[in-house]
Formats: structure tokens, sequence, C-alpha cells
């Protein structure tokens, strides 16, 4: 079988992905590989820069979740200065952490992926965009923008700004919450919640209708991997890792997140350039997990928040047995829950009386020569792991992101949902689509690349069983 | 060579919807603007980091400065820099009579200004969510409000994009004045800043 597979030059932009299904000489699929072909490489030219200024670098990975990457490498900046922050500063990054996870759902869901739910993978591609969304369910596409608008703005309200903010630092943040904001923040947050639930509700009618595609998107046995609270609840900023597998049996638990390394490790494939993390005590491949919202549903006891709770009980029911929601498509379900849990989350921060407190910030200079921050992004866990040398200068730099812990996941599920669409020797539209809808169903960002509305920039090869291409499928954005 | 310009405060300038400074400097917030017509929204925008590209959000800032100095405009104009545009941005959009939009353009002789009027045109579809051209937020605002406000364009020709450069060329500095001059006139403001445009 040939993985050697020559790389167009037009896959090399940013914000396009390739996809090669392999045949046996019977027709049916044999493999499938889903390539990322871009090389941006953060770990190796942060090197040598003054470990302060890592969360500002490592924010710029992303447009779509800075907040993400600013909060990890901020936690691992804690851990160098080897300080506990002010309770408040806690609180306050938890918050803009929620709003993130609020905006980065909403686009997800509302901008990327209801132009498939809505209008059907096999509706016409032209139309099969988020402006057909807008002339099927304008109030919909306006719930949409609204729900990002009121995640952004707690964000720019936090922040000082959107995109990229600097507010957090190492130690804590660098100013106080006033009650003018909190009083904003609090009088935006009912009608996020009312756009969430009554989404939320309407989707659940429309879930039944998708059961083809919740069948075949992903439904490999795989194992879960988030942070929960040290209660066993939705956790997204701190807490311990949990692992479980494809039964929901614990595999690992209270794991601090300072111990990762002993129990992920990072292969590599000569066919991409995103790494592919597995848990390392069952080995590579076998030890493939998934990360993000299904994985934070599975893994948590309880949400924590009235409504969520609610949400979450109805999540598991999607699950005919009594073990953890497998298919990939549910990713979709997951997100609506964590919406509603994020914003009733953000309204219990801000009512909290401690969350004015003014001491927000710990001082001080680097006190160990390694780092570990750990959070949950949007698209699931986040890991930043700096050493340091004397003088405050990285050595070494690893990022594990949420998107590459679901790297094996998501070339499984290309796989899966090939074997189901693809028949004999011809790709059609529908099935392009369909491998493009389970990729999306992950919400992946390559270096936010895969951001895509509507028609995600991609090329599908077919190849024989001697590696000849007999088919191959581009569609430009 | 290209000549250091000021540093910016990478802030958004909102006088509607967001935090603002006050005299103190302290932001606060008037959470009530969100809804209120504009009379007019400028958005400057592109990448601080990315040498003339911080066209657009400079001169934003220091259109932000005028516009904020002056009462009456600074209630009906609301001006923001921003690094990119960003979907959500329709709302502010669709509450306007008029957009100006500012940015770097690459397809101008450096230094160059232009002024166009810009339509909506929904095939300007951005392939990454997090980021948008302003016709496609354009053509949102009309398929969801069924409204457009006048739009414009007010671009000038950058020199140099490097990565990891915060200053402007000696070139692109030169286009300043004569975007703000523009911009003002589109708000109806008297220009009080002499043209020392190309």
């Amino acid at each position: 079988m040939s993985r050697t597979i020559s790389i167009d030059p037009v896959t090399r932009i940013e914000g396009h992905a390739r996809i090669s299904l392999q045949l046996a000489d019977s027709g049916a699929v044999e493999d499938a590989k889903f390539h990322l072909t871009q090389f941006r490489g953060f770990e190796k030219f942060c090197e040598g820069r003054p470990y302060r200024e890592m969360p500002a670098l490592t924010a710029r990975t992303c447009g779509i979740c800075p907040v993400s990457h600013l909060l990890a490498s901020n936690k691992a900046c804690d851990d160098l200065l080897a300080v506990t922050i002010p309770p408040t500063a806690e609180k306050l990054r938890r918050l803009m952490n929620l709003a993130q996870l609020l905006q980065s759902h909403a686009l997800s869901f509302f901008h990327l992926s209801s132009p498939d739910l809505l209008l059907g993978w096999d509706s016409d591609p032209a139309k099969r965009n988020i402006f057909g969304v807008m002339a099927k369910d304008p109030e919909l596409a306006k719930q949409g923008i609204k729900l990002r608008q009121i995640g952004q703005t707690i964000i720019e309200m936090l922040g000082g700004k959107k995109i990229h903010p600097t507010w957090v630092v190492p130690g804590g943040v660098n100013e106080p919450l006033d009650s003018d904001k909190r009083e904003a923040m609090l009088n935006m947050l009912p009608e996020a919640l009312t756009i969430a639930k009554d989404t939320y509700a309407l989707f659940k009618t429309m879930v039944p209708t998708f059961k083809d595609e919740a069948e075949h998107f992903g439904t490999m046995q795989t194992m879960f991997l988030s942070l929960v609270s040290p209660k066993g609840q939705l956790e997204h900023y701190d807490g311990f890792l949990r692992l479980k597998d494809a039964q929901g049996r614990i595999v690992e638990d209270r794991v601090p997140p300072s111990d990762y390394p002993r129990i992920v490790g990072e292969a590599v494939e000569d066919f991409s350039y995103m790494k592919f993390p597995y848990y390392k005590p069952m080995g590579y491949p076998n030890g493939i997990y998934r990360v993000g919202p299904l994985a934070r549903l599975n893994n948590a006891e309880s949400c924590g928040t009235p409504f969520a709770d609610v949400a979450l009980a109805e999540f598991h029911m999607l699950q005919e047995d009594s073990g953890p929601v497998r298919s990939s498509f549910h990713y979709h379900y997951a997100r609506l829950v964590e919406i509603i849990f994020a914003i009733e989350m953000m309204q219990r921060l801000l009512k909290d009386t401690g969350i004015l407190d003014t001491r927000v910030r710990a001082h001080a200079r680097g006190n160990r020569d390694e780092g570990i921050g750990v959070s949950e992004a949007p698209r699931g866990t986040l890991m930043h792991h700096y050493k340091i040398d004397e003088a405050g200068l990285i050595t070494w730099v690893d990022l594990i992101i949420a998107t590459g812990h679901n790297n094996l996941a998501m070339n499984r599920s290309i796989k899966q949902v090939a074997d189901a669409y693809v028949d004999g020797n011809k790709l059609s539209e529908g099935m392009l689509n369909r491998v493009e809808a389970v990729i999306r169903c992950y919400d992946p960002c390559l270096s936010c690349a895969s951001h895509a509305f509507g028609q995600m920039p991609l090329s599908i090869e077919l190849k024989d069983a001697s590696g000849t291409v007999i088919d191959r499928l581009v569609r430009d954005a | 060579m290209s000549a250091t310009v000021p540093q910016r405060d990478e802030h958004s300038h909102s006088t509607a919807g967001g935090p603002t400074p006050d005299a103190e400097g302290t932001a606060t917030v008037h959470p009530s603007s969100t809804t209120r017509p504009l009379r007019a929204l400028v958005i400057g925008y592109g990448s601080p980091i990315r040498g003339d590209d911080a066209l657009g959000p400079l001169v934003a800032d220091q259109l932000e400065t005028r516009v904020s100095a002056d009462p009456e405009l600074s209630a009906q104009v609301d001006v923001q820099a921003r690094h990119i545009l960003t979907a959500e941005l329709v709302d502010d959009l669709a509450r306007a009579e008029r957009v100006i939009f500012i940015d770097a353009a690459a397809n101008l002789p450096p230094g160059e200004v232009s002024r166009q009027r810009l339509a909506p045109d929904a095939s300007a579809l951005s392939t990454m969510a997090h980021f948008h051209d302003p016709r496609e937020l354009l053509a949102w605002c009309q398929a969801l409000y069924q409204r457009v406000p006048e739009t414009w364009l007010v671009s000038a020709g950058g020199a140099d994009w490097g990565y990891a450069c915060y200053a402007l060329s000696e070139t692109a500095q030169t286009a300043v004045a004569p975007m703000i001059a523009e911009v003002l006139s589109l708000i109806g403001a008297e220009p009080d800043i002499p043209d020392t445009g190309p």
C-alpha cells in the first residue's frame, strides 16, 4: 500500500486539508488519511524567547481560540513562577475561558455546521453555505451572531479587545473587574441563555433525522480524555485529567495536569504535520482517545448548573447502552450543552461577591525551570509545557493542542464514513460532503484553517490497490 | 527604511457597544448603546504586527481621538480598530447609516489613497470563519436585516508587509493624514489635519 502522496501546492496554503482514500483490489476502501500539510513551527521558534512573552506569542497560534492559548500559557508561566494566583484572578480567568467557549461553539454550530444540519448533506452545494442558512432560517443565523457577539463582548470587556487580549498575565490578570462591567455582562446573559435553550430544544427535535449520520460519523471505540473538577464535574480551567474507555470505565483519574507526560505520548506520521497523541500505556495507535465537548460530557458526572445538568442527562440518553456517547456526530449536541453551561456558569461567577476583589495578581520571578499549564479549549484539552534556563529564556516547548489529540480519531472517522458512503470506484458530491462534515464534527482548528464556511477547500483522492490515483475531486473554496 | 510610529494601544475604541476609556483612562461601559442607531460606523482593520497592514487600525486610533474630542460627533459616530473583520460586526453594520472601512491595500501603489463604494457580494465568501471580507459582511447584513448601509472603503497602498514588523514604512506613513481627511469628509466632519498625502 502506498502512503506516498505528492502534495499539491494548493494544499500547502493555510486552510487546506487533504484526504486520501486507498482502495483494495475489491474496490472497498482499505485506508483513509487526513493530511495536514501546513507547518508553523511554534514550538521551535519560541526557543530563546523570555518566558513572559509566551502567552502573547502562543496566542498567535489561533484567531478563533487565542484565549485558550493565553490561559494555558499563563498557567504554564504560573507554574514557572511557582505561585498560586489570587482566587479572584482564577474566577476572572474562568469567566474569560467560558466567554471564549461560548463564542467558539456558537461559531461552530451556527455558522459552520448549520448548513449541513439545516439544509442537508445532499443539498445543492452552491447553496449549502451560511447564505443558504440565512435564507432558510434568518432568525437562527441572527441568534448565532448574537451569541457570538455576547461571548466576544465579554472577552473584550475583560481583556480590552476581542482578538488577542493581553489581560491575562503570569500570576493572574492585570486589572480587576469593575461593577459597571459586571452589570453590563450580567445584563447580556439572560438573552444568551434564552437563545441557547431555544437552539438546544430545536436541535433535539432534529437529532432523530440524522440517525444514519449518527451511526456512521465516528462511532468507533475510543477512550475520552478531559479535565474534570475534583468532584468529577464538568471543568474547563483546572482540576484533574480523567480518561474513560469506550465502555465508560475510568482508566485514569485524578491525574494532575503536571503528570500529563506519563499518560500522553505523541507519534509522528509521514503524511501529516500534525502529531498523533495517544495514551502511552496502551501504545500507538491503540491508545486512541477523543477530546473536546463529547469527551468532557462523557467524563463529567454532572455539570453543576441547572439547565446544563438536565441537558447532560438527555445527552447521555443518545447512547442506547449505558456507555459513553460514542458517535462523533454528537459533538454538535455536546456543544449546545456546553453553551448552556457556559452561560449559567458565567452568571454564577459574576454574581459571586468576590469577583470584584482588587487583588488579582501574584508577582514573582521564575522560580522553577519547568512549567506546565493545562486547560480545556473549546475543542478539547490544551497543554502547554515549557522549560527555561537561569535567565528565564525558553529552552524547550511542547504544545499539545485539542485538534492534535483528535487526530487519530479524525482519521478513523474518515475511514468509517468512507466505508459507509463510498460505493465502488466513483466519488460523489454527497460523499465528499459527508467526509467534510465528519471532520467538522470535531471543529478542528488546523491553525484556524479548517474553520471554513460552507465549502472547505478540499481535495479527495481515490487510489487503487497499487496506489494509482483513479479519481480525484478537488474543490476550491 | 521603516519609520517608527508611536506604539499603538491595541484596544478597541468603540464609542458605542464596548468599554471605552473615560477621562481617567478607566474603561466604562455603555450597555444600552449597543442598540442605538449610528450616523456612521468607522472600522479600521489589519494586523498590528505586519508592517503597513496596520494602516487601518492606526488610522482608526487617530480618528477615535479626533471623534471622542467632539461630543456631538462621538454621539453619532462609532470608531473601531480591529485586527480582523468578524461575523458579529454585522449587528453593528445594520445599525449604521454609513459605514467606512479603512484598510491597507496590496494592489495600490505604495502610499496612494483610494476611496471606493462597496456593495454586498455574497461570492466574497471567506473560507475561514475568523475573518471576513467587508462585502461579505454587507451581504450578511442584506440577507438578515434587509438593509445595507452606504459603505465606503478608504484604503492606501502599503510597501512593507513584514512579519513581526511593528512600524509603518515611510511611504505608508504619508498616507495616514489623507486617509483621516478622507474619512472625516465621509462622516461629515471638518478635516483639521493638514493634507500631506501624495
